[in-house]
């Protein structure tokens, strides 16, 4: 068991994102944001700017003309997507070489999170909900919990492994039951430290239990977090340490009325983004598919 | 069909890889590469072997039928197994392989914990695989497939030796 204020160290250790993206955060909540509140938001962080701009230019976003300020690119893609932009950018360098303890490289947990933040997106089209505001951050940050407790991980690993692979318990229990704690409940922790809106804390702490969310206005996008997460597992973006030890809640699939065929189509239409996304960032370490 | 640990067979480490991506077919005739795949979770890869030829081939596909989406098949057929599979062989043939002399072995198609099998895309992956080859009367030789487990599969190209690295350790396909 972890003692709760050594987990509290190790939040307080993490590399934060920049304050930019903080500011971004409050902007893009609110209706009377314009581009010149965006681009002063961002223009004191030069390496953000620079950033931002690479992902706006990538073929992600297929624009037609390179955009070379944070003006134009609000102009062009408007501030949700420059909001994703930004964390996009800040977040991918926050992320060290390798998480200790889920045995996992920067460069495959990185598309990890870039496919749970696409296809929580395209999920949420194919089934033509209405996609709830934050969806894609929600999706890019779902697991920053691995950030502060792969440490700890790595000594109980032993155990964790023995649970998942002598009794098959399911990987998140397992980390539950040997550390008292799991990464969806530290990431919730993570969020809040990082002053990030409280929808993306919400997704993180409920995505591998969506039917104990406590606020119905959340259920959509935890239920939507919840599956692409099951999803890019099952495509084999992200394996760590737990590999495909993970169970999908069927209700959260119920509730968003997901079909086979959906999951299909969605899976082979994402492809090439979630590649495209996740090279503009590569991180440094290991081998991803 | 049960695996062997790698280590008692005593490998030899080549000097060249070859990566396949997923939705990506890889042939080679050069014995000293290694085909690899990596991470593949409800993906299935089929690994074809000429010994005669000393030719292998390798495809990752990630769904099984192209119906799914007959635009992306006709962009990448290697994505499905139904259009895919058939490329590999045809692939093969083009490094003057012949059919008879080609050994087949599989690995992939796991699952997550999921009651109602919706996500369960192994599965059908894995089924879609057997009636294709059977009907093209084509045999598995070995296999490794279903489960929790994520599967990294290398191909040696001058023996066929296969190898799947899963849960830790590292075993003989």
């Amino acid at each position: 068991m972890i003692p709760t204020d050594a987990v509290v160290a190790k939040v307080d250790a993490l590399p934060t994102l920049p304050a930019a993206v903080s500011r971004l955060a409050a902007l893009h909540g609110s209706e009377t944001t314009s581009a010149s509140d965006f681009e002063d938001a961002i223009k004191p962080d030069p390496a953000l700017t620079a950033n931002l701009l690479k992902m706006a230019n990538s073929a992600y976003f297929g624009l037609r003309r390179e955009v070379d300020s944070v003006g134009q690119a609000v102009t062009v893609l408007g501030t949700k997507r420059v909001w994703e932009a930004a964390v996009t950018a800040g977040f991918s360098k926050t992320i060290p070489d390798r998480i200790p303890g889920y045995e996992v490289d920067s460069a495959v947990f990185w598309k990890h999170c870039i496919a749970v933040a696409i296809l929580s997106e395209r999920l949420s089209s194919q089934m033509e909900l209405r996609t709830p505001k934050l969806t894609f951050t929600a999706g890019l940050l779902h697991d920053i919990g691995k950030l502060a407790i792969g440490s700890f991980l790595t000594v109980e690993a032993t155990l964790v492994l023995s649970r998942m692979r002598t009794d098959e318990m399911d990987f998140v229990a397992a980390e539950r039951e040997v550390l008292g704690t799991d990464h969806a409940e530290v990431g919730a922790t993570v969020a809040d430290k990082w002053g990030l809106p409280e929808a993306i804390g919400v997704g993180a702490r409920w995505h591998h239990c969506p039917d104990e969310v406590p606020n119905e206005e959340d259920q959509v996008l935890v239920d939507l977090v919840h599956v692409a997460d099951a999803l890019a597992h099952t495509l084999g973006y992200g394996a760590d340490v737990g590999e495909l030890a993970r169970t999908l809640d069927q209700r959260a699939a119920d509730r968003l009325e997901l079909t086979v065929d959906c999951l299909e189509l969605v899976a082979c239409n994402t492809l090439e983004e979630i590649q495209q996304v996740s090279e503009v960032f590569a991180p440094s370490g290991g081998a991803g598919k | 069909m049960t695996a062997t640990p790698a280590a008692a067979v005593g490998a030899r480490q080549p000097t060249k890889q070859l990566v396949v991506d997923i939705s990506e077919i890889k042939v080679c005739a050069d014995p000293d590469t290694t085909i690899v795949t990596y991470a593949l979770g409800s993906c299935i890869a089929v690994m074809v072997y000429d010994p005669v030829r000393q030719a292998a081939g390798m495809i990752h596909y990630l769904l099984p039928l192209s119906k799914a989406s007959p635009a992306k098949a006709a962009q990448t057929p290697a994505m499905f197994a139904d259009t895919g599979v058939p490329l590999l062989f045809e692939s093969m043939y083009k490094l003057s392989c012949q059919k008879k002399d080609l050994i087949v072995k599989v690995a992939g198609g796991g699952a997550l914990y999921d009651d109602k099998g919706t996500f369960n895309i192994g599965k059908r992956n894995y089924t879609v695989l057997r009636k294709l080859l059977w009907k093209n009367n084509v045999i598995i030789k070995r296999e490794d497939v279903g489960g929790t487990k994520s599967r990294t599969v290398r191909m040696h190209v001058g023996s066929g030796r296969v190898t799947v690295h899963s849960h830790g350790e590292e075993m003989e396909l």
